[in-house]
């Protein structure tokens, strides 16, 4: 047995991926299969008042999304491939935002502003993704290939630039669409935004409503328009990156960054406003949060905030480190599972590719509050108790639903490096896995670790199953969306900042040592 | 030296494979509790620390108010149920939990001098700690306050005033309760009039108490809960209660709820825990909690400035049986009314 898994055939490391993906996404979802396939109802479920709020959600959804890749794709092309001061401290805040739970940033705009209703909503989510084109985008003008580049950069300034902007652009909508698919399904920020301000309603509702009023089968059903409409987008991404594959490949040398000369200024302005909107400001709010009080309070802001701090450690503590534990599981299965299903969509017959798309996203698009409840139903059995009552079972369930981000991201990364170095590998008798982390992956580990870091950042995110699953129940989404719903604002701001400093060291730590490597090389 | 990503994950790894709650040998004791965690834990904690029995507690969060606990427990239950007992921040889903045959029956000692009204005949669930629905309002500020409910339909009430979409949470209690008192058509009619007066309509009780605190209202119809955090924050609001005086309703008390569940196991602790839960001492703890619920049990020492339900005001007699049997089907009308 062991010897099929030391051998050069990717099959059995393909049919474990299966069969893991299997454990952690498909089984959960055959509860909801035949609910969500009620095509006949979709008719009847479409009346003009589903219909408007569908609409309302599709176009807050595509404007977040389009404001995402106007913020996010000039952020990545400026600081990746500009030189101007302060360009590799803005490549290491690049993807912080993302780790911001949309729900605190619409706190703190709507703290900031004021702002509420439909607009505020695409700003929010616009702010909180705009991270997800910028990082495509980084990635792919990283890996450009220097001699063609530089080549442009010979003939015409303008030639060069041109291929920046085709090198990235496809990445940059790959990132919006799922900037997309996350709005889309997100009922917490615009059910925020329409308690501050005047009421609406968006799609999520009417499947929240469903899941609560009859069960969770009634809101699966309720989702088949929503989960029709990110099939297509996810077509549409494949159908991107399908387009992507043709472009130029990585030569292994990194092509040079264009001095911002006269432009410095201006581009240093225009970064660092884009910086304030996606995190110093909110950041600031959130901060400003931890100690404010009504008129008549006696006490002093750092007294009431250093109580929220207080409070946040004492009674949070054991939930963080729950959720970073399931969390960051998830993200070492997505290490592992997440480029097997890359080479494996890279690889396989073109008929099968489209379908297959389709069965690793399903997870991603269904509600999650319905991956709960059918594995509850497929995993709580008597002989199953352990299992179900152990950090595994959400472990594996995040990183089932947020697997496909990881393999886009991967399948991205794979297409761009020469199929020559694997096909050598193979002449020389290396073993599959061999071949796949060392030569496929061996130049794209940036990419492999943002994917994983991907996935931990939603994990962490994660509550609606999060109140279903006995492990994951103590977590800190369930505390802070507990403590937010009863007013206890300070304490809401202090854990949300303790939440996101120990999800921003790494990812900072790990920026940095990459641009040490990048500077070494 | 070159060290390896792999060996950085090692902590990560370790981290999340060797979590464990201490309860290897699993928990004497499955509560699934939907009252506010910073309230209940504390509680918990206390009765664990007396009895010595380790305690899985699982909660739910304000958004679900109520319902993704109680449906968690309706799906568990077909295969492998795990809770042994459900504390109820209000009651219509407990008496639905009854009706599916989930609970057990269990005359606890504690639950005497608690009115028979909040009690189950059967003694399947037992009420306690109360909130009631009042209203909140600025005393900063001039304007009329509501007295009765039907003021809400008068614009020179309405235009100040605000109230969740009664979709969830004792909001969905109260609507449910007046349209079983006037008929759903009219129900739907009342909250169509009251919008068309002027009356906003927010998505819960703590979010229209937040914005009259911040001055976007006059008042707000909320929960004395809510309205004793605004008060504890610092600001300058105060409470009313609707329909007092000779031939009015009075004001509806919901109250909390705890069941035994039947999960096969650990059935002793679990009584051990009503009876805890039950008693004057935790009645006495959530009254003087930042929540300061309302005892049940008469006597209860309770903060200055408190009202004492029957004593103070009046309070709406509710057939509940009735509300649980009815709340699924008006949650799905007032849904269809308000979600647009």
């Amino acid at each position: 047995m062991i010897a099929v898994f030391h051998g050069r055939s990717p099959r059995p490391w393909w049919s474990l991926a299966v069969g893991l993906t299997l454990l952690a996404a498909w089984l959960p979802l055959l509860p909801i299969l035949e609910p969500l396939l009620r095509f006949d109802r979709l008719a009847h479920m479409l009346d003009a008042r589903t219909a408007a709020l569908l609409w309302r959600s599709t176009w807050i959804s595509g404007l977040a999304a389009l404001l995402a890749i106007v913020l996010g794709w000039p952020y990545a092309l400026l600081c990746t491939r500009f030189q101007f001061p302060g360009a590799g401290l803005f490549r290491l805040l690049m993807p912080l935002p993302i780790l911001l739970p949309p729900l605190m940033v619409a706190q703190a705009w709507f703290g900031l502003t004021g702002m509420t209703g439909p607009l505020a909503t695409v700003f929010t989510f616009g702010v909180c993704y705009a991270p997800l084109p910028a990082l495509l985008a980084a990635r792919s003008l990283h890996k450009q290939a220097a001699s063609s580049f530089e080549s442009a950069l010979l003939i015409a300034p303008r030639l060069a630039f041109g291929s920046l902007l085709r090198i990235s652009f496809l990445p940059a909508m790959i990132g919006a669409g799922f900037a997309f698919l996350f709005a889309a399904a997100d009922f917490a920020v615009p059910d925020y935004f329409a308690t501050v301000g005047d009421l609406f309603h968006v799609y999520a509702a009417e499947i929240f409503g469903h899941s609560r009023n009859f069960d969770f089968t009634a809101g699966a059903t309720a989702s088949l328009p929503l989960v029709l409409l990110g099939v297509v987008i996810l077509l549409g991404n494949a159908i991107l990156l399908k387009r992507q594959l043709g472009y130029e490949k990585n030569s292994g040398r990194y092509a040079t960054a264009i001095s911002a000369g006269r432009l410095t200024l201006p581009i240093l302005l225009f970064m660092l406003t884009i910086v304030t909107v996606l995190l110093l400001a909110p950041l600031g709010r959130v901060i400003f949060e931890t100690g404010n009080q009504g008129p008549l309070s006696e006490r002093t802001w750092l007294e009431v905030s250093q109580q929220a701090f207080r409070e946040g450690i004492d009674r949070g503590r054991g939930d963080l480190m729950r959720t970073l534990g399931f969390s960051g599981l998830a993200g070492l299965l997505c290490l592992f599972l997440a480029p097997l299903w890359a080479h494996m969509l890279l690889h396989c017959k073109n008929w099968l590719r489209l379908p297959l798309v389709v069965l690793v996203s399903l997870p991603l698009l269904v509600p999650s509050v319905a991956l709960g409840f059918g594995s509850i139903l497929m995993f709580n059995r008597p002989w199953l108790d352990q299992f179900y009552s152990s950090s595994l079972l959400p472990a594996l369930l995040i990183a089932g639903r947020f697997l496909p981000i990881a393999v886009f991201l991967l399948l991205d990364a794979m297409s761009r490096v020469p199929d020559s170095r694997e096909e050598n590998a193979a002449l020389a008798g290396c073993s599959y896995l061999q071949r796949l982390f060392r030569y496929r992956l061996g130049t794209q580990h940036a990419s492999l670790w943002l994917a994983a870091g991907l996935v931990v950042a939603f994990g962490v995110r994660e509550l609606d199953f999060a109140i279903l699953l006995p492990a994951a129940n103590a977590s800190a989404a369930v505390r802070y969306y507990n403590a937010l719903h009863f007013s206890r604002d300070n304490f809401v701001a202090a854990y949300g900042l303790i939440l996101i400093l120990l999800l921003f060291l790494p990812v900072m730590l790990h920026g940095w040592w990459q641009s040490l490597r990048s500077s070494d090389q | 030296m070159r060290i390896s990503r792999a060996t950085l994950l090692l902590p990560l790894l370790t981290l999340a494979c060797g979590h464990s709650d201490g309860m290897s040998s699993g928990p004497d004791l499955v509560v699934y509790c939907s009252l506010d965690q910073d309230l209940s834990e504390n509680i918990i904690a206390k009765f664990e620390a007396r009895t010595g029995f380790t305690v899985e507690t699982q909660f739910d969060v304000e958004r679900n108010k109520t319902v993704g606990l109680v449906n968690r427990i309706i799906a568990e239950a077909k295969n492998n149920p795990r809770a042994d007992v459900y504390w109820n921040n209000e009651i219509a889903h407990t008496l639905r939990l009854k009706d599916a045959g989930l609970t057990v029956a269990y005359q606890s000692p504690a639950a005497d001098g608690i009115p028979a009204a909040f009690r189950d005949a059967d003694h399947h669930w037992t009420g306690f700690a109360a909130r009631a629905r009042v209203i909140l309002y600025r005393t900063d500020r001039e304007g009329l306050v509501p007295e009765k409910l039907d003021d809400f339909l008068n614009p020179a009430y309405a235009v100040g005033g605000a109230m969740a979409q009664p979709l969830t949470g004792t909001t969905l209690t109260n609507a449910t309760v007046l349209s079983l008192q006037r008929g759903n058509d009219a129900m739907l009619s009342w909250f169509a009039a009251a919008e068309a007066a002027g009356l906003s309509f927010g998505a819960g009780n703590a979010d229209v108490m937040r914005r009259t605190t911040n001055g976007d209202f006059l008042w707000c119809f909320t929960d004395t809960d809510d309205a004793a955090k605004a008060i504890a924050q610092g600001h300058p609001v105060a409470v009313r209660y609707l329909e007092q005086g000779d031939g009015s309703l009075g004001v509806l008390l919901i109250p909390n709820s705890i069941c035994i569940l039947n999960s096969g196991k650990n059935l002793d602790a679990a009584k051990q825990f009503l009876d805890y839960i039950l008693s004057v001492e935790v009645e006495t703890q959530l009254a003087f909690s930042v929540a300061q619920q309302i005892p049940l049990h008469v006597g209860v020492a309770m903060p200055a400035g408190v009202q004492i339900p029957g004593q103070d005001y009046q309070v709406m007699a509710v057939d509940w049986p009735a509300v649980a049997a009815a709340i699924s089907a008006r949650a799905v009308a007032f849904q269809e009314a308000f979600v647009k």
